[in-house]
């Protein structure tokens, strides 16, 4: 009874995943689910079905993510291990920011999977899953002048522009709040990483709180950034996140296998390997 | 390349007619009786004409036709319908001179013969391939001149006889966010607008726009977002411009014409968690306050010059999603024995408020629905003490009522001169508020950093959607009517003594206006009802029509009630409703 069987061990590795992510969720239950996430929509999503050329992997990457060149090198690397024909879809689109369920239109008509999401409990709708894990990285305190070696250098008083809504924006206004008035540092939000990085050039904010990658991206491409520096994040610890690619939750075989190729691309250090060539601000954990 | 397809549905109209055996008599296209629409007219609408959002510069969303009304409601039958480009919309049809205009939710503008339901022209308009393909909920006409909003921030200007493109104009860059999901009035000649889309993108905040009616130029823009070293301008806690967000100007307003004022509402503060949002902690600085104006606020804007004449905020320091963005209602009756001219709307936590519109005075409120977010209000100032147990926190879930999508939503309400009465579109259900980060991608967020688990009220008796009827003169509930789906459109009172609303069942309604007795039912549509009916006439008949679409508004709320199926494909169609010849 293969089939059975097959079907068994991926019924068992959702139920587990379920329970994981059960104990992770501060409300499980799909109740709680983002009001754009509800219901989504793409123009004549329902003339989409399967796919006829199973000898793919059909991928995403966006250029407008800083790591959009590592995750692409990560995908044909998945693709390989999987003895599938990597396809890669280059989204190009010029919009500053945009709904998440749009990459539900480019899932339905484009790709399998599109690399470049942050693994948040609850985070995600129910028409999305996330694979595992290909790489973690951290959001960092930036600054520009060298007498700011870590966050608790800068004076009180002072400003720091962080990307808003962050998992480590979160962190750094509770911290902000419990501090005595006199303590405390003005934490302006900035919609974008790019924006924060932009109020030190500007001299708007001593510190930006960014997403690593994205002051990877901006020093290899624009020299008015290279005088900035990451700074220690203490008195706070630092903030990392793992990341993966989004895919249809039905895609559940695909999934599994896709999880599975991650696994053995970073047990045999080949993820490693595509992140050192790019020195890229990111570890492949187990 | 923008298409107009009259001249094509005229020539294939004319073969036809010439491949005919029989004996044709040349009938009247109803097209060439369209009249220019004049400032006098839009004073003063024909009964039959539907001209703009509400149909009346006041807002009422009132019409006196009567043909229809309750003693022949009960044999309403559907005339026509047309089907519309699918996806999402909450369109409110106009009608002049007994055409019918649509905005299709890939900008498609159709007119069609509001007696038969035949397209008469249509004008595709040239998307870009990365625009948003969605609806806008209303249009203006003005002259010989339609005007159409989009998703993209363009506004344009068709021929309501032709379809032909008159200008276009560009307002602000779509891909920084800035988007149009209401579309203009037109008040003493000037084309008002207001910006939507001023999220995590764009900070800054919106605005409203006036522009020259003829060519589409912008002639003034008021910024929804106070700047300035001005008490206004420092009530943002000391977060500086380049980091304060929202504030949409996401619904249209009223005209006052008396004063030449025009009359709207701004959204709230994003993201919503005012901790994120820097509102709080507040600052120390004695120059610095933190009620984030002018969300939550009503502005009332001369029409010519765009002078913000005065203010009126109805919720400081919105933590929680509540918008005052609705419809503004010009209503004159007495209040404590003095006639006063008011404005009135209704927010989220579906509290009707009234103020002066002369002054900004504050003047009363009216509770609807359940909510637990405002403990008292202030009668002489309208200052409102908050419940400090529903702002969320970081860390921990906080309860309240109404939920996010709103108790009122943008559904609007309606206000009959036959009863004096509003008549409001409600749903009852609250939510548990939990912050949380949400930065799944580099480009790519949902929400303003907070979910909501929206469940029932306590001890709910399982009824969701909710109709009140509210008498203005003593402000008492005249009737209100319960049932479990959600009431997903927005209310529409008639001449004939009804008032037409809409459900997420896909049920479209009539209730007697004064007792709130269901008087008819549609059948089941193609599709939950959250739009805009509107009735006109066309030769000499009452038509009353709905378009029958999600919009995910409170179409959200499908989720408290999970027995309501609806199609997948997202089907939009128009329906029309008249009695049998």
């Amino acid at each position: 009874m293969p089939a059975l069987f097959t079907f068994l061990c991926i019924a068992s590795r959702f139920l587990a995943l379920a329970v994981l992510l059960a104990g992770l969720s501060p409300h499980p239950g799909s109740a709680e689910e983002p009001e754009f996430f509800f219901k989504p929509f793409a123009p004549n999503h329902w003339a989409f079905g399967r796919r006829l050329d199973e000898s793919q992997l059909r991928y995403c990457v966006d250029r407008r993510d800083p790591d959009w060149e590592v995750a692409a090198a990560i995908a044909d690397a998945v693709a390989s291990a999987l003895l599938l024909e990597p396809q890669q879809y280059m989204v190009e689109k010029n919009f500053v920011a945009e709904d998440i369920t749009k990459v539900y239109a480019l899932l339905v008509e484009h790709c399998d999977m599109h690399l470049g999401f942050k693994l948040i409990p609850g985070g995600y709708s129910q028409w999305a899953t996330l694979t595992r894990p290909y790489y973690e990285a951290e959001y960092i305190f930036v600054a520009s002048d060298p007498n700011i070696g870590s966050l608790g250098d800068l004076p009180s008083g002072r400003p720091i522009g962080a990307t808003l809504g962050t998992s480590a924006h979160v962190r750094l206004v509770s911290y902000v709040s419990a501090l005595p008035a006199r303590d405390r540092w003005p934490v302006h939000p900035k919609g974008t990483n790019d924006l924060a990085l932009e109020s030190l050039l500007d001299g708007s904010a001593d510190v930006a709180l960014i997403w690593a990658p994205t002051l990877w991206a901006k020093q290899r491409t624009e020299p008015a950034f290279s005088e900035l520096r990451r700074i220690d994040p203490r008195p706070l610890p630092p903030t990392a996140l793992g990341v993966g690619a989004m895919m249809l939750r039905d895609e559940t075989f695909l999934r599994t296998a896709i999880d599975e190729a991650i696994a053995a691309l970073i047990a045999d250090g080949t993820i490693s390997d595509i992140l050192d060539d790019y020195r890229f601000p990111a570890t492949a954990k187990r | 390349m923008p298409i107009n397809k009259r001249k094509g549905i005229l020539f294939l109209t004319a073969i036809a007619l010439s491949l005919s055996t029989q004996a044709v008599v040349a009938q009247d296209n109803p097209i060439d009786n369209v009249t220019p629409v004049t400032d006098e007219m839009l004073l003063n609408p024909p009964d039959g004409d539907w001209l703009m959002w509400r149909r009346t510069y006041d807002g009422w969303g009132y019409s006196p036709l009567d043909q229809i009304n309750k003693e022949n409601v009960g044999d309403l039958r559907l005339a026509w319908s047309w089907a519309m480009t699918p996806g999402r919309t909450q369109e409110t049809p106009l009608a002049h001179d007994g055409i019918v205009y649509i905005q299709n939710s890939d900008a498609v503008i159709q007119a069609l013969d509001g007696a038969t339901g035949d397209l008469i022209w249509e004008y595709e308009y040239d998307l870009p391939d990365d625009a948003a393909i969605r609806g806008v909920r209303n249009k203006a006409i003005y002259d010989d001149k339609l005007i159409i909003a989009t998703r993209h921030a363009h506004l344009f200007a068709l021929d309501t006889k032709t379809g032909d493109l008159i200008w276009d104009k560009t307002v602000a860059n779509y891909r920084h966010g800035f988007g149009f999901s209401s579309g203009p009035i037109v008040a003493n000649g000037v084309i008002i607008q207001g910006m939507t889309g001023c999220s995590r993108a764009q900070p800054g905040g919106c605005f409203f726009t006036g522009h020259d009616v003829n060519t589409g130029e912008e002639l003034w823009r008021v910024h929804t977002i106070a700047r300035g070293d001005t008490p206004e301008g420092n009530s943002w806690n000391g977060v500086p411009l380049e980091s304060r967000y929202g504030a949409s100007a996401w619904m249209a307003g009223s005209y006052d014409s008396e004063q030449n004022l025009f009359f709207a509402g701004v959204g709230q503060v994003y993201p919503w968690n005012i901790e994120m949002a820097g509102l709080v902690p507040p600052s120390s600085d004695p120059g610095v306050t933190n009620e984030a104006l002018y969300t939550n606020a009503t502005l009332a804007i001369d029409a010519s010059t765009g002078e913000l004449k005065w203010y009126f905020q109805h919720l400081e320091t919105d933590s929680l999603d509540l918008d005052y963005v609705f419809e503004r209602m010009l209503i004159d009756l007495p209040v404590d024995g003095e006639e006063r001219k008011m404005t009135v709307t209704v927010g989220k936590i579906g509290i009707i408020e009234a103020l002066d519109r002369f002054t900004g005075e504050y003047l009363w409120d009216v509770e609807t629905v359940p909510q637990n977010v405002v403990l008292s209000i202030d009668p002489d100032t309208g200052d409102k003490t908050i419940n400090p147990d529903v702002i969320p926190v970081i860390g921990e879930t906080t309860f309240n009522c109404p939920a996010d999508p709103g108790g009122k939503s943008w559904q609007a309400t309606a206000y009959s001169p036959r009863t004096q009465a509003l008549y409001l579109p409600l749903v009852e259900f609250c939510s548990n508020t939990t912050v949380n980060p949400l930065d799944p991608g580099e480009i790519y967020t949902g929400g303003g950093r907070q979910t909501y688990s929206r469940v029932p009220v306590p001890d709910s008796d399982g009824n969701i959607g909710r109709v009140d009827a509210i008498n203005l003169n003593d402000r008492s509930t005249m009737w209100s009517y319960r049932q479990r789906p959600p009431i997903t459109s927005s209310t529409l009172p008639t001449g004939g003594g009804l008032v037409f609303v809409g459900s997420l069942d896909r049920k479209f309604m009539a209730f007697d206006d004064e007792t709130g007795e269901k008087l008819w039912e549609s059948g089941r549509l193609t599709n939950s009802l959250e739009s805009f009916p509107i009735t006109y006439t066309a030769n000499g008949k009452q038509y009353v029509a709905i378009t029958a679409n999600f919009a995910s508004g409170l179409g959200r709320l499908a989720s408290l009630t999970p027995e309501v199926r609806l199609p997948s494909n997202d089907p939009i169609a128009l329906y029309v409703f008249a009695l049998p010849d």
